[in-house]
């Protein structure tokens, strides 16, 4: 088993989000705006992340960024083992018997995770 | 191999040129026509004498390079010869004449080819012509293959130019070249095509950026030297779409908060591999 990240709630949050649709593309600011927490907070957990092998960055395709006149977005994106090892991790900190905070379990991405 | 004792590579200034050229050429394509080859360099480096490229480098420079990235690609002995006579035409002082004196006919016509595939795109008005793309003439395949491996290497060396100039070949890099080399199957050049073009648009935008912009630019400085430009230009991107001054001052200074913390994210050497530090 690969070290994760450590389990903050906030990297809980984040995990949670990409994997609410994990073979979907994400920019810095739509994580922001799903977890509700600042781009100062986002951006160091992806650089991680992404070090980890759970995720993975790509430049905007020119074809959608140039027409419109704007600069390229870097999107993100669970690599398949990333996705395996956040429902694990996310699993392992909401195991039955551990009462969940309220709040978090009725976010739609972890209702998912721990079906 | 004969080439390396070749008394002629080394009594230029500028010979190293062909001897580096040379190398790529026998580590690639072992068969290769060196004689051709050092032939087709005299030509040319007799045709750019005393040019300079905008980068300062002698002119010269720039066809050993062109010649370096087909020979790369695949090229034939006379791609590689016209990729490096491609742009005596306009070094004036040899005509076609002499050209076709010298090489033959094959690579005469790739490099006029190479000329008029220049005047065909990029420059002619999209609605002047009522048949419209689909009747132009497919180019040539080895004419494509010099003319990417041109644009290929101005681009890298694109620095000096004027943001206007980049921005223009950029798009047209994106629009017609790109495409041309995804059709002819050149993946690396087209992925480098791609990246450098979407590269210098996106540089371009940032450098025309708000305050904002150009202090998360400023502060982009702070990261390790590898990081910057892709954090510099994903935060340019992030910027760019949010619609008021506000939003960007707030994205901006959030963002600036989180810098220390990325920055000891990013000096952590990558995972070895299942061993945390």
């Amino acid at each position: 088993m690969t070290p994760g990240p450590r389990l903050t709630l906030q990297v809980q949050l984040v995990l949670a989000a990409l994997l609410s649709e994990p073979a979907r593309d994400y920019y810095g600011l739509q994580l922001c705006e799903l977890t509700s927490l600042p781009s100062g907070t986002i951006y160091p957990f992806m650089a991680r992340l992404e070090q980890l092998g759970w995720v993975e960055s790509s430049w905007e395709d020119p074809r959608r960024h140039v027409p419109e006149g704007r600069p390229r977005r870097r999107y993100y994106r669970l690599t398949g083992e990333g996705a395996g090892q956040a429902r694990e991790a996310l699993a392992r900190v909401r195991r039955p018997g551990r009462r969940p905070r309220y709040g978090l379990v009725t976010w739609p991405g972890i209702a998912e995770v721990t079906r | 191999m004969s080439w390396r004792s070749s008394p002629e590579a080394g009594n230029s200034p500028d010979g190293d040129l062909l001897v580096g050229l040379l190398a790529v050429v026998g580590g690639t394509r072992p068969d290769a026509d060196v004689g051709l080859i050092g032939r087709a360099y005299d030509f040319a480096a007799r045709a750019h004498a005393g040019q300079s490229r905008k980068t300062g480098d002698p002119y010269i420079s720039h066809p050993v390079a062109v010649a370096a990235i087909l020979v790369q690609a695949g090229a034939d002995d006379q791609t590689l010869c016209a990729g490096l006579l491609h742009d005596t035409p306009q070094g004036g002082s040899y005509s076609l004449a002499a050209l076709r004196g010298e090489f033959g006919a094959d690579v005469t016509r790739l490099v006029t080819g190479v000329a008029a595939l220049d005047d065909g795109f990029g420059t002619g008005q999209p609605g002047s012509r009522a048949d419209g793309p689909a009747t132009e003439p497919t180019p040539d395949l080895r004419v494509s293959m010099i003319k990417l491996a041109d644009r290929l290497h101005n681009l890298r060396t694109a620095g000096p130019l004027p943001p206007a100039t980049q921005l223009s070949k950029s798009r047209e890099t994106l629009e017609v070249l790109v495409p041309l080399a995804a059709s002819l199957g050149l993946d690396a050049i087209r992925t480098e095509l791609a990246e450098l073009a979407a590269r210098m648009i996106s540089g371009h935008a940032a450098s025309r950026a708000s305050p904002s912009g150009r202090l998360l630019a400023a502060a982009a400085a702070l990261l390790p030297r590898t990081a910057r430009s892709r954090w510099r230009d994903e935060w340019a991107g992030e910027l760019a779409a949010l619609p008021t001054r506000r939003g960007r001052a707030v994205f901006t200074a959030r963002t600036l908060a989180g810098i220390p913390r990325l920055r000891v994210t990013l000096r952590r050497p990558p995972r070895a591999d299942g061993t945390r530090r």
